[in-house]
């Protein structure tokens, strides 16, 4: 038991140098983070939110795509369960991370869990199975300061891109168009998500629909077509799988 | 913008209550329980599908209708951001040649 305090300082000294190799390996990705930030802050007051109103989606949402989704809603005045619920389809893809980094953090408290979860953003789960893959889980050293490192560069790229784009906002004329920006970015966030057969004819479908439906009133052609798209993609894809089977 | 104060506020709590649950659904249910494979692959489209349909009419609708692809400068600039983005997946140079693009259109049609 003598041994103890040199064992905690040690262990400290590896999640601390943990959280700043996770620093240094996410340095490249933050200019993208913070262009994205000022998109989404410059959107966020064009689409007629306050100054008060953009800070707290900021800080409290937290979550890039999902803003940029809503926004366009609630300038147009949509229901709030089809913003809601357009937004949550959108983060729909954090379930998928969150299968991959949670069983890493298991042995937690659940708050601490929580906490983990509400910062399991894009950022972690580019970084973080490439240095603990999913072998490594029941092996708790060095995470919770990689995890950090990420989280904070993550947080901070962002929240200081969002700040900018929300003061600058006044300053861009409407003329402009930067919220044709939004749109980019939402672009480059969905092309790289397009990786396979079922996908491409889902989003051709949602895409189709979508155009079809664009005067259906409370926007909700939007949410037929994300649902229509959804259908499609499964039964293509439980269709591919079964003439896979028969050859 | 429409929406009252605890409209926003209502509907704050709503998206922030999707971040939370979304992000954190595999931390907080339990570690041995796995997803069925079939409900990972169904989920892996949901985002690309929920985006595309966000992102085509703000391209493909101009005043409510659908216009002749060469007409439509938004279009033409997304298409070339999206070039830039496949050959170099460089984020912040999408946004910039995309809105130059779109810039450069908007200014001399």
């Amino acid at each position: 038991m003598t041994s103890q305090p040199s064992d905690d300082a040690q262990a400290a000294e590896r999640e601390r140098s943990a959280f700043f190799d996770a620093v240094r390996a996410s340095t490249q990705t933050m200019p993208g983070l913070f262009a994205w930030g000022v998109v989404t802050g410059a959107a966020m007051m064009q689409s007629g939110l306050s100054l008060w109103q953009s800070l707290l989606m900021a800080f409290v949402v937290y979550a890039g795509s999902a803003q940029l989704a809503a926004l366009p809603l609630i300038a147009v005045g949509a229901p709030i369960w089809v913003i809601a619920f357009t937004a949550l389809m959108v983060n729909l893809r954090f379930v998928i991370f969150s299968a991959v980094i949670g069983p890493h953090f298991q042995h937690l408290s659940w708050r601490k869990r929580l906490w983990y979860g509400y910062n399991n953003v894009d950022l972690v789960m580019g970084f973080f199975p490439q240095r603990f893959p999913t072998h490594t889980v029941g092996k708790p050293a060095g995470k919770q300061g990689y995890f950090s490192g990420l989280a904070v560069s993550n947080w901070l790229a962002w929240q200081i891109g969002s700040l900018t784009g929300i003061f600058l906002a006044q300053q861009i004329p409407a003329s402009w168009g930067i919220g044709f920006a939004g749109s980019l970015a939402l672009l480059a966030i969905a092309i790289p998500l397009v990786r396979n057969r079922p996908t491409i004819v889902g989003v051709v479908v949602a895409c189709t629909a979508a155009v079809a439906t664009v005067q259906w009133p409370y926007r909700l052609g939007l949410v037929s077509a994300m649902l229509l798209g959804i259908v499609a993609a499964v039964f293509a894809e439980q269709l591919m799988v079964k003439t896979k089977d028969k050859v | 913008m429409t929406m009252s104060w605890p409209e926003y506020l209502f509907l704050l709590l709503l998206m922030t209550a999707g971040t939370l649950i979304t992000r954190s659904f595999f931390f907080m249910v339990g570690g041995s329980r796995r997803m069925p494979n079939w409900v990972q692959r169904s989920l892996s489209h949901v985002p690309a599908v929920a985006l595309s349909a966000i992102i085509a009419p703000d391209l493909l609708v101009v005043q409510g209708a659908l216009v002749e692809p060469w007409l439509n400068i938004k279009l033409i600039a997304a298409m070339v951001a999206t070039i830039f983005f496949l050959l170099t997946r460089h984020m912040l140079g999408t946004l910039a040649v995309g809105m130059a693009c779109f810039t450069a259109l908007r200014v001399w049609l």
